[in-house]
């Protein structure tokens, strides 16, 4: 048996091949679904992630030049001209949404899928996979990317504008980042910490 | 009406949705030793509390400037409202449209989303279950969404450097704004919607209980 997380209902756990889903037959909520080759490819996506994290900050996103002046601004620019300018929270905030939680998220994903794939299960598990969960909310790299967007919009009829390596990073590593989401199979992965801890 | 695990004495733990049998209001689930109860405790008083603070924060983020923007070092303040003036004048239209609906519009539709939902947790309406458990959705999925502006004036902020020609400066009005997102956040999350379907359920029961016919009659054929 399971129950529904939006409207408690109590209904029979369907036995799902791979690529089905199970969605709740009083309310509509999708209870689970099982997914295909899920360790492997959230170890790929993972790894993919993580290198780009480097050039996604490190590397300017845009930059705009006038009258001969030119500059250019990376994420971590961006976090450092905040701090500079004493906007504390706002550079906590920005810092924490954009790096720190979405790293913290992919190197979870990281660890407990390749903990599963070469059968080393400790009980240390469940606290990353439960923080797992909990970072799930607060990711928000895709809304930074689309604040880019709008600024380049905002941008382009101000100044010159160039577009660098750090935009294509970001893009690839929002990309990498949804699709940890897609790929990992959660409820796969606590049966099978269930299953191994048991023993 | 399906039978609910309230009511069987089962309790679905919230991190690995693995369904416990309850011994207590609050126990630790068996499976990821998340400690839980059945419903989120007093999640609507939580709920509310956030959804006040965000309201309260909503007027400042609105009445300070977001952004300074600097012209030959000429300083030009402009707060949300003023920025979306400065768009529609310029001829930018679905820029305005985009900003507006994601600085303006979400931010107080989340809210007042979060106001509907906890009156229809309290009180019955003619929303029907499925429309409220819709607007749950709806209220989460926009959650970081609004963090699209600050977002926006931080990277112009650092971006926009040139020294004398041209300079923005990060204003006040935007760190009520983060706390403003920040707070709405926190309310769509101490928001339980299984209190949607129990308070449903409660009203639903109470027409059944006085008309105690239709129970029996549903038995019969089964009895047979």
């Amino acid at each position: 048996m399971i129950a529904c997380n939006q409207c408690d209902s109590l209904l029979p756990k369907p036995i799902l091949s791979e690529g089905q889903n199970a969605l709740c037959g009083c309310c509509g909520a999708m209870l689970f679904s099982k997914k295909k080759d899920a360790i492997n490819r959230t170890i790929a996506v993972a790894i993919a992630g993580l290198v780009l994290f480097f050039p996604a900050t490190l590397l300017p996103i845009i930059g705009i030049s006038a009258a001969g002046l030119y500059n250019d601004a990376s994420l971590l620019d961006c976090i450092t001209i905040l701090i500079n300018s004493k906007n504390y929270i706002i550079a906590f905030a920005v810092f924490m949404f954009t790096i720190a939680i979405p790293s913290v998220r992919l190197i979870t994903a990281l660890y407990i899928s390749s903990c599963i794939k070469f059968n080393r299960v400790k009980p240390s598990l469940l606290v990353f996979f439960r923080s797992y969960h909990l970072l799930d909310t607060w990711t928000m790299v895709h809304v930074f990317f689309m604040g880019v967007i709008v600024s380049m919009y905002k941008l382009s009829s101000l100044a010159d504008m160039t577009i660098d390596g750090g935009l294509l990073s970001l893009v690839l590593l929002l990309v990498c980042s949804t699709l940890v989401s897609v790929t990992m199979d959660e409820h796969r992965i606590w049966d099978e910490l269930e299953k191994s801890l048991e023993q | 009406m399906s039978n609910k695990a309230l009511a069987a004495g089962l309790g679905n733990c919230p991190q690995c949705h693995k369904l416990n049998v309850m011994h207590a209001e609050k126990q630790a689930c068996s499976r990821c030793l998340t400690v839980f109860s059945t419903r989120k405790p007093k999640s609507l008083e939580y709920t509310l509390a956030w959804t006040i603070a965000a309201l309260v924060m909503f007027i400042p983020a609105n009445l300070y400037p977001m952004m300074v923007f600097y012209t030959l070092g000429k300083p030009d303040a402009s707060t949300i409202l003023d920025g979306i003036a400065i768009f529609i004048q310029m001829g930018m239209l679905p820029v305005a449209i985009i900003i507006f609906i994601a600085s303006f519009v979400v931010p107080l539709s989340k809210i007042m989303g979060l106001f509907t939902l906890m009156y229809n947790a309290k009180r019955k309406t003619k929303l029907t279950l499925k429309q409220q458990g819709k607007l749950y959705h709806v209220v989460e999925f926009l959650g970081p969404w609004s963090m699209l502006d600050v977002f926006v004036v931080t990277v112009m902020a650092a971006v926009v450097n040139l020294g004398f020609l041209t300079s923005v400066e990060v204003a006040s009005g935007i760190t009520y704004f983060t706390l403003m997102v920040v707070f709405t956040i926190f309310a769509a999350e101490s928001f339980d919607p299984r209190l949607l379907w129990d308070n449903h359920q409660k009203h639903n029961h109470r027409i059944t209980e006085t008309n105690p016919k239709y129970n029996n009659k549903d038995e019969l054929p089964h009895g047979k």
